[in-house]
């Protein structure tokens, strides 16, 4: 079979799958099918690197799958210490906000080890994965960058939230030490120079992404801003009768009071 | 009590002061800019432009949902769509405006969106990571008492 017939049927076509059978699940026209049809093409571009090896592209089905372990336990550590606390719905165990911490640590310990370690995805041949230093720059970058956003937020908009801003602030402090350790001293095997490049590139990737996405929402509201203006103004309804206003009175009376109580 | 137009402006400088900071310290130890810098600033803004034009059409139908379907926002909305492709096809057919270490316009086409597919990811696991932790740490205070009542 031809390489590029291949590639559309065991990456790209499960690929479009993905936002399609979530979309069909969260417009609930079909719920289940739409869940099966993402896990299902989820699995299939994870996968991808084995079902289809000569397509380049799959490189990026293979660092999903070498990411998922720790992200997944990064995304279980954010739940436990999120709903640890007080929250009115939903609360877990206490300890949930220890375990946690705990896994969120252990998570951003493993992305390291995955770095400076033998933990480093390789694809073909031995080799690095190509979209490890795509992924490891960037991330690093944008949560140093969310978090100290985020602790200033808090100060600006909040009601006496220093002491959570000061540790927003040393969460993005680490994260920034960590990507200066990364711009210092060689990976396992990447170099710090390689690193240093991407740097570049990963802080591109953030501001074009973030202005693409900002000029889409603007075109968006734009077109919806147009038709909402061209509609006619909808018709004035008629005042309400003596009788409706009598019912609404009774009815703010009753909740206002609690007569009936 | 500060401007509302300021705070903005903060939040904003404190958004890109930590990415200025390390890149400085990168342009410290002798680097330069990276050369290929603009061309995936380039890449970067048309693909994700594309991609979530189409992301927010699919949108549209929830919205049709309570208007009785109208043509007009879609038209609209797959106008922007095709003005983006078509930037992005000129640009990239440009010489080498945008061509990355691609072989041709195809092929940086799909590297762009699998580009895309992994900076993407790497955003949404830090931006789990930043608003959990934020949350986190809400949620860890214990709960003030407001009125004597609730005790």
């Amino acid at each position: 079979m031809d390489s590029m017939i291949e590639a559309a049927i065991w990456f790209w076509i499960p690929l479009i799958c993905v936002p399609i059978g979530i979309w069909l699940s969260i417009s609930g026209k079909a719920k289940n099918q739409g869940n099966v049809l993402a896990v299902a093409g989820f699995i299939l571009v994870l996968f991808s690197s084995w079902t289809v090896p000569s397509s380049d592209s799959t490189a990026a089905g293979h660092l999903l799958l070498s990411i998922l372990a720790p992200s997944l336990l990064l995304t279980y550590g954010i739940h436990g210490m999120v709903f640890g606390g007080n929250v009115p719905v939903g609360k877990l165990d206490n300890t949930a906000r220890w375990s946690g911490a705990l896994a969120t640590i252990i998570s951003i310990v493993i992305f390291c080890l995955m770095h400076w370690y033998s933990f480093t995805p390789l694809w073909r041949n031995g080799e690095v994965n190509p979209y490890w230093i795509v992924f490891w720059p960037t991330f690093l970058l944008f949560s140093t960058s969310l978090c100290s956003l985020a602790s200033f937020a808090l100060i600006i908009f909040g009601d006496n939230r220093v002491g959570e801003s000061i540790k927003l602030a040393c969460l993005s402090v680490v994260m920034t030490g960590i990507a200066l350790a990364a711009i210092i001293f060689d990976g396992y095997l990447t170099t710090a120079e390689e690193f240093r490049d991407y740097l570049w590139l990963a802080a591109a990737d953030i501001i074009g992404t973030s202005v693409g996405v900002a000029m889409a929402i603007g075109a968006f509201a734009v077109v919806i801003f147009s038709y909402e203006k061209s509609l006619p103004p909808p018709k004035k309804s008629l005042p309400p009768s003596d009788e409706e206003i009598e019912h609404v009175v009774e009815l703010a009376s009753a909740h206002i009071r609690g007569e009936e109580e | 009590m500060s401007k509302p137009g300021s705070s903005w402006r903060i939040l904003g400088l404190a958004a890109i002061l930590p990415i200025l900071v390390l890149v400085a310290i990168d342009i410290s130890l002798g680097d330069d800019i990276h050369p290929e810098s603009f061309k995936r600033f380039g890449n970067a803004v048309l693909t994700s432009y594309v991609l979530m034009g189409i992301i927010l059409m699919g949108n549209l139908f929830f919205y049709a949902d309570s208007r009785h379907r109208p043509m007009a926002p879609f038209v609209g909305m797959m106008f922007a769509v095709g003005v983006g492709i078509l930037i992005s096809w000129t640009l990239v057919s440009y010489q080498d405006l945008l061509l990355e270490a691609n072989s041709g316009l195809r092929s940086q086409m799909l590297s762009n969106i699998v580009h895309l597919l992994v900076s993407g990811t790497a955003m949404l696991l830090a931006s789990i990571l930043a608003i959990g932790t934020t949350f986190a740490t809400i949620t860890g205070r214990k709960r003030r008492v407001l009125f004597e009542e609730e005790e």
